[in-house]
């Protein structure tokens, strides 16, 4: 099973995309949230990217989720949505999943699926040894060429963030 | 809106742009047209009523679409040629799907739908800047990638833009959905240049952009945004009632203004990659435009509206609102014509 981990793992991240696309309440919104960003950092975590993964769940988890529940939790109603409560939305859950599933078995069908992009397989989701990669982990020399090389892509993400809140702080002024 | 913030979502507009003109990788580009949308939402939201609200979700939406559009082709064309580099694109799906979500970004058909609903629901000035500024970004793109752009495509979203803008600005009274249907069907002339000279669809852009903020700076003087509130403005303003003439017949593309050189450029440049039907097709359409401007001149400098004795008595003031370089803007986009001979510097 462990050879086949990433390809689980996308299926698994993509229904529970589907669980808060399909509008429940914000507040289960997030728990779902929770789950599929954990779900994503196990997926690259397998693909080696240690530190990233585990900034992952730091930051997007335990820094950006944890604030929205909060505020979601003052904000919320008395009942909120569920996925069985609304029959649009169980219907709309229960569409999404069912997608994935044709999808995920029309690509374990056959060895050779070509869609968009050519998937053969099981080929592109199991995790392979890209082979010369040196001593030193791919993902953390392109940290650390963030902050060398890539100067002026720390100062635009920065500067997009700050605008962010702004953007967010006068969206919300409301007056 | 407090005047730091409003300076450092300002200078952040502008930034988004030039980052997006500027980068030759593909993730600065996303970044860059993520800043610009994200620092003009508030701009577009400056009067707090749901109608401005919904109209800067809908914009918030469709770009945030094409964004996300543009980042799988370029994740396809990451995969199929291995670099990050704006160059030419030798994937089809991927240079569709770039096309595609840059369209959507300027607006043209048939992803045009959200033009006039959101230039009707914010203030005239987010209008302008919505109009002009805002397609600088997508335009660059579409012209670093015009080599790899399927043609048909892209022409059939020109002649569908060309078509939708001229029938969907007849039935309109309201100025800035006029001006929205406007900005469709120029933009519809640009695409149309783009796989066979791309210095014409800069040339387009340019002079549309002059026109455009003319345009709009002659509506602001008079706070008008509507054809009635207009056809007032001859007693207010005789001066900028003939300016609104003028200008009119620029944007419609009449000959001895400068309106004509982008027309006349794109027709001559579509003929000479033999193309016979497509520019008859547009020409002839630009007429619906012209009819539509015609009537704005009509109702503003060529008639009286029927109107109440007092009305026609209006006291004289000075009026103290600004209007930035508003007659090098009007001579620009009206007296250019005989300087089209310049364009042989290209050859």
């Amino acid at each position: 099973m462990m050879t086949y981990i990433v390809f689980i793992l996308s299926i698994v991240f993509v229904m529970s995309f589907v669980g808060f696309a399909t509008k429940p309440s914000p507040i289960y919104g997030g728990l779902v949230l929770i789950i599929s960003g954990g779900i994503g950092c196990a997926i690259v975590l397998n693909f080696g990217g240690s530190f990233l993964g585990l900034m992952v769940f730091l930051i997007y988890l335990g820094g950006m989720l944890v604030v929205f529940g909060y505020t979601t939790a003052m904000a919320t109603e008395q009942y909120p949505e569920v996925w069985v409560s609304n029959k649009a939305v169980l219907a709309a859950f229960i569409t999404g999943l069912l997608s994935e599933l044709l999808t995920a078995c029309y690509i374990l069908k056959d060895d050779e699926v070509e869609e968009v992009l050519k998937f053969n397989g099981m080929g592109d989701w199991v995790i392979y040894d890209t082979g010369d990669s040196g001593f030193f982990s791919e993902e953390a020399m392109g940290i650390a060429a963030l902050y060398s090389y890539g100067t002026w892509l720390v100062v635009v993400t920065g500067w997009s963030l700050l605008i962010g809140v702004l953007v967010i702080m006068e969206v919300t002024r409301g007056n | 809106m407090k005047p730091p913030i409003l300076i450092i979502i300002m200078a952040t507009i502008m930034t988004g742009t030039m980052i997006v003109m500027l980068s030759s990788h593909w993730l600065l580009i996303w970044i860059g047209f993520e800043m610009n949308m994200l620092a003009i939402i508030p701009i577009l939201m400056k009067k707090y009523n749901p109608r401005a609200m919904e109209a800067s979700t809908k914009y918030f939406l469709t770009q945030a679409t094409a964004s996300m559009l543009l980042m799988m082709g370029v994740t396809i064309n990451l995969l199929y040629s291995g670099q990050w580099v704006v160059s030419k694109i030798s994937n089809p799906i991927a240079s569709i799907m770039m096309t595609t979500a840059l369209t959507m970004k300027l607006g043209l058909s048939p992803f045009h739908f959200w033009v006039p609903e959101v230039t009707q629901g914010i203030t005239l000035m987010s209008g302008m800047i919505l109009l002009t500024w805002q397609k600088i970004a997508p335009m660059s793109i579409l012209y670093q990638i015009s080599p790899s752009i399927n043609t048909n495509l892209l022409m059939l979203m020109a002649l569908t833009s060309v078509l939708v803008g001229g029938w969907g600005g007849l039935n309109q009274t309201q100025l800035r959905k006029i001006m929205a249907y406007s900005s469709i069907a120029h933009m519809g002339w640009m695409a149309a240049i783009i796989t066979y000279n791309p210095t014409m669809m800069v040339l387009n852009l340019t002079l549309y952009i002059l026109m455009t903020l003319s345009t709009f700076m002659l509506f602001m003087l008079n706070s008008s945004t509507t054809t009635l509130s207009l056809s007032h403005m001859w007693n207010k303003f005789p001066l900028i009632t003939s300016m609104i003439l003028i200008l009119m017949l620029s944007l419609g593309g009449l000959p001895p203004l400068s309106g004509f050189i982008p027309k006349w450029m794109i027709i001559q440049e579509l003929t000479k990659n033999n193309m016979i039907i497509i520019p008859t097709l547009m020409a002839i359409t630009a007429l619906l435009n012209l009819y539509f401007y015609l009537r704005l001149t009509y109702s503003t400098a060529l008639t009286m509206f029927p109107s109440t004795n007092n009305m026609k008595m209006k006291w004289q003031f000075e009026y103290t609102k600004k209007a930035t370089l508003l007659p090098p803007l009007i001579i620009t986009s009206t007296m250019l014509l005989p300087l089209t001979p310049m364009l042989s510097v290209l050859d």
